[in-house]
């Protein structure tokens, strides 16, 4: 176990030895094997699409991208936890509409009985003065704190199920995905609710530090040329990465991770306390969802029972494992995950800014990860051939 | 099928002069599925307006996900678009995306799917109370007419009530029943603008209480679907027909129009899509031409309801009568 690399197989480039080939093709093979490789790639696609789409490179499409990437990044970064165990969590996007109108119906200031008045938590949970919780200063940490366990709930359910009752993965997480995500319908009838309080709007949206560039002619600058530079999603954001790359690949946790996804039978017999590190990993991904849900929830000003449906899961896995984050479990980094949700958004808002149709961008993602899925098992080769 | 969809704009547009409203600009038109012929009609007569007119669109399709619907309207403001013309995925996400683009300093106009706050933004919306009220009183009439004595009972399928136009449509059926509801026992379907939930939805409603004797419907883009529940179970019949259920609908499709015709429906609600693309556009172009940065107007489209007695007179006033008679369902087909 202990020499057991932190990324899982994926020896680094610069202690490997110099495999056979000449000089051209081991820098290439470096560059394929380099924790980097995901960032060189998004770089070399952003010069050569810059003079194509300048608008790329225009500080308000830059914006776009890190507004973008911040909720993404935390969906993706528990995403990473379950693939590292060979197992996959399809519940993710239910989590974040739950967790969404859990938030929703505690903090919201007010609620139209016009729209609202079907749902089973109008007259106890929600009135027409709002939620539980309105207008209580403790209303969006209260609110958080009870999405964060709902997260934990449905993340022990579905480690639970997978550790103790050897379900697959799979099949655990479409269960829940299907039997969560029609709850939230249920609770709100399919209807959003509006009017959450500033504090938890500002959580997904609010600006701490913003900028303007060229020189300031006039007193009063137009917001167009304002640009947010440090937000609250890019605090939450990388605060959750960097705690996650702690635990994955600092900690003895990690290193149990790793292994159960390398070899769960040898990781049982070496000691590893399986159960636990299995639901421990779901509880972690299910905990991102609902971290997301209030990025997500906050920028869209709306507790929303389909918050992760439609092809969102597509985009977690896509960036994830575009990444480097193998499918086959015990390969995985959050560094990875986070170049790849950067080559992600920065895909999608390139297409975007092409004018495709919403069909061919999906179309094209789809070729992408396919090519980032051969390109996992062109690594894997390449790595063993230099181990 | 694209040449008469250009022929549909066409002729849906006709008389409008959108040339030197304003000089060319590029609009960012955004919207979210093209699912209904209600949205593909009146995609192709903004879309066909706008290139007819000189100035360049941007097409932004979401695909009916909110929050990418926002993050491609911050794309097109990235783009410094001039204006832009929003089909939102519901109230609340146009509430949202107003706001975002009033921020940018950019001109937005909210194409019939209103946000669920009025005072932002260039709205131009139906009167779905009345329309939906005017189509169903003329239903509720011929049911009592044709069944003086005892209960009746009406269905309305009922839409995503997180839209303000589902939200309209209900309230108007409601209106009409109240007048006469101790002769109702009112059943709601949800669709969530879903044929699949309708589909099902009416199925449970249908199989639980089998006598039906009238319907409404939020939309005409689910007739296929209440014909495939009512048909198998002998509700499906024309008026004169034993066991007919009065039918109204609203929006006025080339569906619902074939079926008046036919006498399976008595009545739908029409909006005006030529009135409201046309006042969307001129708005939109006249707030950019004006350096209007934040326009807020709310223009709404009074509609009509058409009935089979009316039919001979008004067909050419319906938009789904103009597309069905340029052969819009036989080219479906």
């Amino acid at each position: 176990m202990t020499n057991l690399s932190p990324a899982g197989l994926t020896p680094r480039p610069d202690l490997r030895p110099s495999a056979s080939g000449g000089h051209l093709g081991r820098r290439l093979r470096a560059l394929v094997l380099s924790d980097y490789f995901v960032l060189y790639l998004s770089l070399a696609c952003f010069l050569i699409l810059v003079p194509f789409l300048p608008t790329l490179s225009t500080p308000g499409n830059l914006t776009n991208l890190m507004s973008n990437m911040w909720p993404l990044l935390v969906v993706a970064v528990g995403q990473t936890f379950v693939l590292t165990i060979a197992g996959i969590d399809l519940s993710q996007g239910a989590v974040m509409g739950l967790t969404s109108v859990a938030a929703a119906t505690l903090t919201a200031t007010t609620a139209p009985a016009s729209v609202l008045d079907t749902a089973p938590i109008w007259g106890s949970l929600l009135t027409e003065q709002g939620g539980l919780l309105a207008g209580n200063p403790w209303a969006t940490p209260i609110a958080i704190a009870v999405m964060l366990a709902l997260a934990v709930a449905i993340g022990l359910f579905n480690g639970l199920a997978v550790a103790k009752l050897a379900m697959p993965p799979f099949m655990v997480t479409l269960v829940t995905m299907i039997a969560v995500g029609a709850f939230a319908i249920w609770l709100t009838q399919s209807n959003n609710i509006r009017e959450l309080p500033e504090s938890f709007v500002a959580l997904g949206k609010g600006d701490i530090v913003s900028v303007w560039f060229g020189p300031k002619l006039e007193a009063q600058l137009p917001r167009k040329q304002i640009y947010p530079f440090v937000t609250w999603p890019m605090v939450i954001a990388l605060a959750t990465a960097v705690i996650a790359h702690l635990m994955l690949n600092r900690t003895v946790f990690g290193r149990w991770v790793f292994a159960i996804g390398i070899n769960r039978k040898a990781a049982e017999i070496s000691g590893v306390p399986v159960v636990r590190v299995i639901v421990a990993v779901f509880v972690i991904s299910a905990v991102c969802a609902a971290i997301a849900s209030i990025l997500y929830t906050g920028r869209l000003e709306t507790g929303r029972p389909t918050l992760g449906g439609g092809n969102f899961l597509l985009d977690v896995i896509g960036a994830t494992v575009i990444g480097g984050t193998s499918l086959f479990g015990g390969k995985a980094k959050i560094l990875w995950t986070f170049f790849g949700v950067l080559f992600w958004v920065l895909l999608s808002n390139a297409l975007n800014l092409m004018n495709l149709s919403a069909f061919h961008v999906d179309m094209v993602k789809g070729v992408v990860i396919l090519l980032a899925a051969l390109l996992d098992v062109t690594r894997t080769r390449l790595a063993r051939a230099a181990t | 099928m694209t040449s008469l969809r250009l022929l549909a704009a066409g002729t849906l547009l006709a008389g409008t002069s959108l040339a030197g409203a304003a000089s060319a600009a590029t609009v960012c038109f955004s919207f979210v599925d093209l699912e209904s012929q209600f949205w593909v009609a009146g995609h192709q007569a903004i879309t066909e307006a706008l290139t007819e007119a000189g100035h360049t669109i941007i097409e932004r399709n979401a695909n009916e996900d909110a929050n990418r619907q926002l993050e491609q309207v911050r794309d097109c403001l990235a783009q410094n678009v001039d204006g832009i013309i929003l089909i939102p995925q519901d109230g609340e996400t146009a509430t949202t995306i107003v706001a975002e683009a009033q921020e940018a300093d950019t001109p937005i106009a909210v194409f019939n799917r209103p946000p669920s706050d009025l005072s932002k933004g260039i709205i131009v919306v139906a009167d779905n109370a009345t329309i939906a009220g005017k189509a169903v009183d003329d239903v509720i009439g011929k049911a009592i007419a044709a069944k003086p004595e005892g209960k009746l009972n009406a269905i309305i399928v009922v839409g995503d009530l997180g839209d303000p136009n589902a939200v309209g449509r209900k309230e108007g059926f409601y209106a009409s029943i109240e007048k006469h509801k101790d002769r109702f026992n009112v059943t709601e379907v949800a669709s969530n603008w879903d044929a699949a939930t309708a589909l099902s939805n009416l199925e449970a409603a249908v199989t639980a209480n089998p006598q039906v004797d009238l319907l409404f419907t939020s939309s005409d883009f689910l007739w296929p679907t209440i014909r495939s529940v009512f048909e198998p179970r002998g509700l499906w019949k024309k008026t004169g027909e034993d066991g007919h259920v009065w039918m109204a609908g609203l929006d006025g499709d080339a569906t619902a129009c074939q079926l008046i015709k036919e006498g399976f429906v008595d009545a739908t609600g029409v909006q005006d899509l030529g009135f409201e693309a046309d006042q969307s556009l001129k708005a939109i172009l006249a707030a950019i031409d004006a350096g209007e940065a934040q326009p807020n107007q709310v223009i709404p489209d009074p509609g009509f309801a058409l009935t089979t007695e009316e039919l001979p007179t008004r067909e050419m006033d319906m938009w789904g009568c103009v597309l069905l008679s340029q052969g819009f369902l036989k080219n479906k087909s």
